[in-house]
């Protein structure tokens, strides 16, 4: 199966580094993955593809330059870039088990970082679903 | 007066139609054009399209550039305005609860409306919804 990519290549001005730091920071909070130091990944979504537009929008107000692409890998390496996205959501997700499995575990804290890591969790990790039954049934044993 | 922006309305260009019918403009003729059209139409105002003024700026989306172009000085619509943030930016820390519920609704407003105007005027009964919880402090 061929899944499609957006990719991302930018560059924007070193100075002033606010508008750099933000738009690098959006990007790790989307989960992108950095490409060989050069081109930003993620699946192509509805919702990735909106954002996307709106950084490279906000790169062109920072006074760079920023391309948009649809992408489709040519030689059947897509598993290992899945593996890549589903790798960078499991540890969280780890961390999570691990956090509920101790006595007086913060279960506001948790459940928000547990909104935080399911954002980026673009391949619907298994590890995410047993995190969102732990969290169900520590707040009182709902069905999930 | 004209006003235009891209097809496919989400959150963010539900919100600043409503907000162009309510507080800026009632008569409003909206135009809904393709995704990257150029030129766009010289007589009408655009709006949520990348590099226009009253767009997304700062990192603020396109109904907060309203507020502040038409100095719209009323403290519910900053609130509408912070959620359509979270809702249609990537943000550090979320604050709005109602903003992925919001940002959701919207899109499945226009999945169920036969073209951007009926979405537009459907979305509006949201708005007007949200703007009325949260006048009357309905979140707590």
């Amino acid at each position: 199966m061929s899944r499609d990519w957006l990719l991302l290549l930018y560059s924007i001005p070193r100075e002033p580094t606010a508008p750099r730091v933000a738009v690098w920071r959006k990007l790790k909070r989307l989960g992108a993955l950095l490409l060989a130091d050069a081109a930003w990944v993620l699946p192509a979504r509805e919702a990735t593809r909106e954002q996307l537009r709106w950084l490279a929008a906000e790169v062109g107000e920072a006074g760079g330059d920023a391309l948009v692409w649809e992408a489709r890998l040519a030689l059947g390496q897509e598993e290992a870039l899945v593996e890549q996205f589903a790798a960078q959501v499991e540890r969280p997700y780890r961390e999570i088990l691990a956090e509920l499995g101790r006595a007086g575990a913060d279960l506001g804290a948790l459940s928000r970082r547990y909104q935080q890591v399911v954002a980026q969790d673009y391949f619907g990790s298994e590890l995410g679903q047993r995190v969102r039954a732990a969290l169900a049934s520590a707040r009182g044993g709902a069905v999930e | 007066m004209k006003w235009v922006t891209w097809r496919d309305v989400r959150v963010d260009r539900i919100g600043c139609a409503w907000l162009i019918r309510r507080f800026v403009d009632p008569e409003a003729e909206l135009l809904f054009v393709p995704v990257g059209q150029k030129p766009l139409p010289e007589d009408a105002e655009p709006f949520d399209i990348p590099g226009v003024r009253l767009s997304h700026h700062g990192g603020h989306a396109s109904f907060q550039a309203f507020l502040a172009a038409y100095r719209l000085d009323d403290p519910t619509l900053a609130r509408i305005a912070r959620i359509v943030d979270e809702a249609d930016t990537v943000q550090e820390a979320a604050l709005e609860p109602a903003a992925a519920g919001l940002d959701l609704i919207c899109r499945g407003i226009r999945r169920t409306s036969a073209d951007d105007h009926e979405a537009v005027a459907r979305g509006a009964l949201v708005y007007d919804a949200l703007y009325a919880a949260l006048k009357e402090g309905d979140d707590g």
